[in-house]
């Protein structure tokens, strides 16, 4: 399975993308754990605010739109650990 | 020419400016300090002081007061007071970078416009320095003005530049007045206005005419390693770089290219490089100093009241339009310039507008 995140937005106005194929790492149990955890209808988005950043996160045909101030607790986890085994 | 209204507490500040880029400042400041010493209370002055005001008064604007908060690089806001106004310089370039912008774009608002910091009463200028890890980012997150510390790869510290400090206040200006809803067209417009005021912050720190200014917003903040020159060009709009990290800078500089996306909350930073575009056209074209027409302009149709928070370009169009007519006259060299830039960034038809 593969992650995609594209993170647009900022001051700069500069698109980023990761990707990841889980399957492909060696602690691929623990993203599945991880990936278990995400809560795909989290509370009402924050309201948007100037020059933040926003992240759009696929993966298995399912997406998801989060901003910024919303990028909390398994997400934030998970954008975290694809940027790091991306870069 | 109108009366300056320079309160002396930024006269003294400009004419102890040790920057270069601030001698032409500094020597205006000096001389106007020896002609008078006196304090003088800035209030509507002339050329400000009718139409664009929804209800006369006359308030005093206060000398700025800032705060500097230091994050630690963490993502906790505020973060821990390190420099309250009247403080020392503490010897952290951000606090100090942060420190000296908030008053230069505080300056701007004063003496251009005679506003009164963010809200037009005085409110205390909040920033927080250091925020998050190798963060590449400035936002305003409502209530302050917050920058990070760059990657030190692509970026370096997001204070380097005074046009994105004066963008970043300037996003407060906008949430207590037009309010322009940051998606879409109005957003891009919240964005655009953001670096209308930002260039202005510069150039009007710099004394520095429409034609000498490089309308470059976030001039120093790339690396050495970066192919670029800035963030985003307001006079050429998709030329600030071209890198092999980062590609191309995609802003359009005409509705031709203008970018259907719902990334970035549907381009509002791409498509503001059209509107962006046309205050710099509409600036060249009247000539002399951005802040005094041009930026009148902007700033009338900002605070004038008759802008919606969902406002698109056309509309925008109007509007500036209509406030250089009020302000200017109609047909008037100023009107004609706004008319003008509009439609060269096919906002608005040649057949329609040329009256």
């Amino acid at each position: 399975m593969r992650i995609q995140v594209v993170r647009s937005g900022g001051i700069a106005g500069l698109k980023r993308e990761w990707n990841v194929d889980v399957d492909a790492q060696e602690d691929c149990d623990d993203w599945h754990r991880l990936i278990d955890e995400l809560p795909w209808n989290p509370p009402v988005a924050s309201a948007p605010q100037p020059d933040r950043y926003v992240y759009r996160i696929t993966m298995s045909r399912r997406l998801i739109t989060l901003r910024e101030g919303d990028l909390t607790g398994p997400w934030r986890q998970l954008v975290d650990r694809v940027r790091r085994v991306a870069d | 020419m109108r009366q300056s209204i320079v309160p002396p507490y930024l006269l003294r500040q400009l004419a102890s400016s040790a920057d270069p880029a601030m001698a032409r400042a500094a020597a205006a400041a000096q001389s106007s300090l020896a002609r008078d010493d006196s304090f003088r209370s800035v209030r509507w002055g002339p050329g400000v002081d009718h139409t664009a005001a929804p209800t006369a008064r006359a308030r005093a604007i206060e000398p700025p007061v800032r705060t500097i908060f230091d994050a630690e690089n963490t993502e906790t806001l505020p973060g821990t007071t390190v420099r309250s106004e009247g403080d020392a310089d503490t010897g952290d370039i951000s606090v100090t970078e942060a420190h000296d912008g908030f008053g230069f774009t505080h300056a701007l608002f004063a003496e251009a416009f005679g506003r009164a910091s963010i809200d037009d009463d005085n409110l205390p200028l909040l920033g927080t320095v250091h925020y998050g890890e190798d963060y590449d980012n400035a936002f305003w997150d409502g209530q302050r003005m917050v920058f990070g510390d760059g990657d030190g790869t692509v970026f370096t510290r997001f204070t380097a530049s005074l046009s994105v400090i004066g963008h970043e206040l300037a996003h407060g200006v906008t949430q207590y007045t037009a309010n322009l809803a940051y998606e879409g067209q109005s957003g891009a417009l919240n964005e655009s206005v953001s670096d209308v005021f930002g260039a202005l912050v510069e150039q009007h720190s710099r004394g520095q005419s429409a034609a000498d200014a490089s309308w470059l917003i976030g001039e120093g903040l790339f690396t050495d390693r970066v192919q670029g020159d800035a963030l985003r060009s307001m006079k050429a709009p998709g030329t600030a770089y071209d890198d092999d990290m980062l590609g191309k800078d995609p802003q359009p500089d005409s509705m031709d290219g203008y970018v259907d996306t719902t990334d970035d909350n549907g381009g509002v930073h791409l498509n503001s490089g059209i509107p962006n575009r046309a205050f710099y056209l509409t600036a060249v074209a009247i000539g002399g100093n951005a802040w005094e027409a041009a930026g009148q302009i902007w700033y009338d149709t900002l605070t004038g009241g008759d802008i919606a928070p969902t406002c698109d370009f056309a509309t925008f169009a109007t509007l500036t339009a209509d406030a250089a007519s009020l302000r200017y006259g109609d047909g008037s060299a100023e009107h004609t310039a706004v008319v003008e830039a509009w439609q060269t960034v096919g906002v608005t038809e040649s057949a329609t507008m040329a009256g």
